[in-house]
């Protein structure tokens, strides 16, 4: 992934291999610059290097959950603003209403979407 | 207490010295003193033996009183034994009733403990339930999630290009994902509904502009099987509705949902919004979703809102579905004071009609 500065950047923060590629494979066709974090710690370690345009985040994480980044997000005056998706597969009430409280953007159940509602969704945020 | 079971009738009597005996001792002691002491004196025989004889008389005649005496003390004893037996015999009993009682109580006491843990060991069996359910679910929904979207890329070339009869085979691949996720989500909505965890959230909710952004999402299933897909509103905006947005969409997507599955190609799906309408419980707003599908069989009519029921004839037309589609909007409706009926022909279609309750602080709007 080659960093070009006038693509924006989006970091997936995705523990499965697979999702993580088909995510991010998809999103490069939109002429994304791509980021990748495999769990909380790593996630949070990038987000306050590289300042992602826009950070698609998984709920179960190992380690650090989505919802513990999430909060580190908002609570971080310089990463405050980046707009976060939440893309899980959780998605009862409370774990929406949670996300939500923390400040997300949009509350995506994974099996729900396709790919191409995702890019929809980035694009009306960034 | 313990009381003695059998009172000895003499008990009472033989504590004290017959009194006939102490008596005549007494007499003959007193009587042998007296002699000596009137010899020692030198008193004449003829006059020591007139003081003699009274003194005796008046000893035995007491002997004799005390004697009567005792013996009235003594059947008055003997009645009172009797009725200590009496009492006895009777504080035995109720001594066995407390003790009958007590072995109840305790046969209560040990009954209510088994109910006790039985009745958590049901809760726990049903939060295991839920749990697995919803563990299952989710866990379920992730490699789902990876077969739904490769196929979707591959349908849409963002894998390279496949051959006509591929994109096809891809496409019902894709469909039979949908239909599982389907499935999961409705499992999972079951679940959380009987859990009762589902409080509801009651907002103001512009009602046509939710069924049109459902209605939205169904147009690529209308157009890939010809189905005309229409919306009728009324002519001025309606009032708001008291509801919780996420679960009156399920309501929604579920009624339009089995319309498109049940409607062969070519048919038409039609959602008309009502005006509000007053009825003795206040305003709400009527949605008619109404399809030219398969119809409800007459004899199948009352049980359509079943758990798990599936139409004879639905089942021959479509594999998928749970049958616990109108089972959840049934119970959404209803927690939202709304109501839910269907009217059906065979062959000529079916239109499910429910209401929801006008916002009452939005009435003015």
């Amino acid at each position: 992934m080659e960093n070009d500065s006038s693509k924006k950047t989006i970091l997936i923060v995705e523990d499965d291999e697979f999702l993580r590629s088909l995510t991010a494979k998809r999103l490069e066709k939109e002429n994304y610059h791509i980021e990748v974090a495999v769990d909380g710690e790593n996630a949070i370690s990038v987000i306050e290097t590289i300042h992602p345009s826009l950070i698609l985040l998984d709920l179960l994480l190992p380690g650090k959950d989505g919802f513990e980044v999430l909060k580190k997000i908002r609570s971080t005056d310089a990463t405050k603003a980046i707009p976060v998706i939440i893309f899980s597969n959780l998605g009862q009430k409370e774990d929406i209403e949670k996300a939500k409280a923390l400040g997300v953007d949009d509350f995506l159940i994974k099996a729900n979407f396709t790919l191409d509602d995702v890019v929809g969704k980035i694009k009306k945020l960034i | 207490m313990e009381i003695p079971r059998h009172v000895h009738l003499a008990d009472l009597g033989r504590r004290t010295v017959n009194p006939m005996i102490f008596w005549g001792v007494i007499t003959v002691v007193l009587s042998v003193v007296l002699i000596l002491i009137i010899n020692a004196s030198g008193i004449q025989s003829e006059v020591y033996l007139l003081f003699l004889v009274p003194v005796i008389a008046y000893l035995v005649t007491m002997g004799f009183f005390v004697g009567y005496v005792t013996k009235l003390n003594r059947e008055r004893n003997l009645l009172l034994a009797d009725q200590i037996r009496e009492e006895a015999t009777k504080s035995a009993e109720f001594k066995k009733l407390n003790q009958e009682l007590e072995t109840y109580a305790k046969q209560l006491f040990d009954k209510d403990f088994e109910l006790t843990l039985a009745n958590k060991r049901l809760q726990n069996l049903e939060q295991a339930k839920s749990k697995f359910v919803s563990v299952t679910t989710h866990q379920l929904r992730t490699p789902l999630s990876a077969i739904k979207w490769t196929f979707h890329m591959l349908l849409k070339g963002d894998l390279g290009p496949t051959t006509k009869d591929q994109h096809n085979f891809i496409e019902k691949g894709y469909e039979s994902t949908q239909r599982m996720i389907a499935i999961i989500n409705d499992l999972l909505n079951v679940d959380y509904m009987e859990a009762d965890r589902s409080d509801y959230n009651f907002l103001p909710v512009d009602l046509p502009a939710l069924i049109e952004s459902i209605l939205f999402e169904f147009t690529n299933q209308a157009e890939s099987k010809a189905i005309t897909l229409k919306c009728i509103k009324p002519p001025g905006p309606p009032p708001k509705v008291s509801a919780d947005p996420i679960k009156l969409s399920m309501v929604v997507e579920n009624l339009i949902d089995n319309a498109m599955k049940y409607t062969p190609r070519g048919g038409q799906v039609t959602v008309s919004i009502g005006d509000a309408r007053i009825n003795s419980v206040g305003s709400s707003l009527e949605v008619i979703v109404s399809d030219t599908g398969i119809g409800i069989p007459p004899h199948e009519r009352d049980k359509i809102f079943h758990r798990f029921f599936r139409g004879s004839n639905a089942t021959k037309v479509q594999t998928d579905g749970t049958g616990l589609g109108l089972f959840i909007s049934r119970d959404i409706v209803e927690k939202h004071g709304g109501a839910i009926w269907f009217e059906s022909g065979e062959k000529t279609g079916t239109q499910f009609h429910f209401t929801i309750p006008v916002n009452r602080n939005n009435l003015s709007n």
